[in-house]
């Protein structure tokens, strides 16, 4: 081993307040990025994977500036057709003003979002008749399932409640439909239709008076990876129709454009704390460098060049970084193996999606790593500048 | 090793300080030099210029033949390296380091590993401390560090070994041991020993002595000007 190097872990080994300080800045600064990025990521990455299961699926197929007035069946057909696709199922929305009586009070009207759907073909595609806790799905025609947040609202209705909607149809008449409330919705976080209301779709389509038009179709792939594939193929075999076909991570990145932006902050700011404990670091090996004055000017006396002690406290640099980043990066896995287990889903909240980034963990040991070394430079630049006569009268 | 009219001035005008005045002297292979004087006559800053570890403000000094005036900073330190031992009045060793890690460092800031180990054990075995080798060095006592400094000084096998108040940190039986060491290694390895001492009776017989008064270098123990001969 080089001398400078082996003194440099001696000169820590015997300053043990000090390295373990220094290696604490690093892995600090570490789990804190690996904090952020398992809650803010997690979170990100939940909220994607509800909007898959609950609203988009992993292809999304709209019309660009209207209804899809072809047969939904048709489409589904043609999806199902495709080995990768496990299937789909067409959604129609709208809003409706509600209300309704419970008790002999009459809860005033307000507007709800409406989602029709084909409640044999739903449950395939897509994963919302999950989050009915109470009652079932609407699989009759004038049954509704109501959002928990719609239902407390309402009064807190309950399965077997009426409710009434008035809906306006493509030719602006008012509509009005009284419905059996067979279920209430209710998900983690509020992802799923927590404040809607779900009506069968051929209800919604003959009360709107679009019979055959559709508002979107969810396709559900067994091989995600394909998404790209799929949509590419629709469009080619479609091209004069207007549609519009979106993969999940398109869909996600549109409707999510403000939460990336949050999380791209939320870092930054991990690697300002990271830069901090850049800063620890240069203090501490200030604090080592004044304490070996008297060394320096021996060394420097019996030979040593000032590139030896620049490289000696560079060494130091390196050390630090080195169990820094190790012990930050074993920390950080730890605590992402506890919320990848827990999913750190605390009474009802979103269950967080945690994943290991492997090129994120190695990225930030590597920054943190050359923070540490970049530390060193100038407490290891003010160390060679230090005289040997001058030095060594440091007692 | 030959001093050339040298001079060193702290500071400029009214409160300039003349450390050392024109001193010139030569030193032959294998003499025991010792310099003696009061405190604050000058010895240690002449022996600092001597040693390369402080610039003269004018005059010159050559070693081995070679002028070390005008020498860059990693040069004097290869120079240190290869052409001077020291020995300081606090031993000054690495507490880092064991015995014999310390003992080794001249070398290894050399970068010569060869037979390093072995030259290190044996002038450890001379210094009478191969006990001690492995011992950290801030666990052995005053004289025994002193005695791992001298073994230091010399691994590199210098022209010249400086010595700066070498016994002053210790009781007279450390002393007494340090001062036959260093007679001992002049006479058997014919190293050059430059001493700088105010404890010019521990010393005994000397091969000459050089005394400082107000940065003046005189010949011999009474303080009349010396002129030098090679």
């Amino acid at each position: 081993m080089d001398y400078r190097a082996q003194l440099a872990m001696r000169m820590l080994m015997n300053k043990k307040g000090s390295l373990i300080g220094a290696v604490l800045a690093v892995s600090i600064g570490i789990l804190v990025i690996h904090v952020n990025f398992v809650i803010f990521q997690g979170l990100y990455d939940a909220i994607v994977r509800d909007m898959k299961a609950y609203r988009f699926g992993d292809v999304y197929v709209t019309n660009e500036d209207d209804y899809i007035d072809k047969s939904a069946i048709a489409l589904v057909n043609w999806f199902e057709r495709i080995p990768y696709v496990e299937a789909a199922t067409p959604r129609l929305d709208s809003s409706a003003a509600i209300n309704a009586t419970k008790f002999g009070k009459r809860h005033e009207e307000f507007r709800v979002p409406v989602v029709g759907v084909d409640p044999f073909r739903d449950i395939q595609a897509s994963t919302i008749y999950t989050t009915v806790g109470d009652g079932q799905f609407v699989f009759s025609r004038n049954s509704i399932v109501l959002g928990s947040t719609i239902a407390r609202d309402l009064g807190g209705l309950q399965v077997g409640d009426n409710v009434e909607l008035k809906f306006v149809d493509r030719s602006g008449q008012n509509q009005i439909k009284r419905f059996i409330v067979s279920g209430i919705t209710t998900s983690a976080g509020g992802q799923g239709f927590d404040f809607s209301v779900i009506v069968h779709i051929d209800t919604l389509r003959s009360i709107l008076d679009r019979t055959d038009e559709t508002g979107a179709i969810i396709v559900k792939l067994n091989d995600p990876t394909k998404a790209t594939e799929i949509k590419d193929l629709f469009l080619r075999s479609f091209p004069s129709d207007d549609f519009k076909a979106e993969t999940i991570e398109e869909s996600a990145e549109s409707a999510l454009r403000g939460f990336r932006s949050g999380i791209a902050l939320i870092n930054l700011i991990g690697y300002f704390g990271m830069t901090s404990s850049a800063f620890a670091i240069v203090t501490i090996q200030m604090m080592i460098v004044s304490s070996k004055t008297r060394e320096i000017g021996v060394m420097r006396a019996i030979g040593a060049k000032r590139k030896d002690i620049l490289l000696l406290f560079i060494f130091q640099g390196i050390i630090i970084g080195v169990i820094g980043a190790t012990v930050g990066t074993a920390l950080g896995l730890v605590y992402t193996a506890y919320a990848k287990e827990t999913k750190l889903e605390f009474e009802g909240s979103l269950a967080l999606e945690v994943t290991y980034n492997w090129s994120k963990i190695a990225q930030t040991a590597l920054t943190s790593f050359a923070l540490a070394i970049a530390a060193s430079i100038y407490p290891a630049y003010r160390a060679t500048k230090l005289q040997p006569i001058e030095a060594m009268r440091t007692v | 090793m030959e001093v050339k009219n040298l001079n060193k001035i702290y500071g400029e005008g009214d409160t300039a300080v003349h450390a050392v005045r024109d001193v010139s002297f030569s030193v032959k292979k294998g003499e025991l030099l010792l310099i003696v004087g009061s405190s604050g006559s000058g010895k240690s800053t002449l022996l600092n210029m001597i040693g390369l570890l402080d610039r003269p403000t004018n005059g010159k000094i050559l070693i081995d033949g070679s002028d070390t005036t005008n020498l860059k900073d990693s040069d004097l330190s290869s120079f240190r390296n290869s052409k001077l031992g020291f020995v300081f009045q606090f031993s000054n060793l690495l507490s880092d380091l064991t015995v014999l890690e310390n003992v080794l460092l001249p070398r290894k800031i050399q970068q010569s590993y060869d037979t390093a180990i072995a030259d290190a054990t044996k002038l450890l075995r001379t210094v009478g401390l191969e006990k001690e080798i492995h011992k950290r060095a801030n666990k052995i006592s005053g004289g025994q560090a002193q005695r791992v400094a001298i073994a230091r000084a010399l691994i590199n096998k210098p022209s010249i070994v400086l010595a700066d108040e070498p016994t002053g940190n210790l009781d007279s039986i450390n002393a007494e041991t340090i001062v036959q060491l260093m007679k001992s290694m002049a006479e058997k390895l014919g190293q050059t020993f430059i001493i700088v001492t105010h404890e010019r009776d521990q010393f005994g017989r000397v091969d000459r002595i050089i005394t400082i008064k107000d940065g003046r270098a005189f010949e011999g123990e009474e303080p009349r000007r010396m002129e030098v001969t090679v």
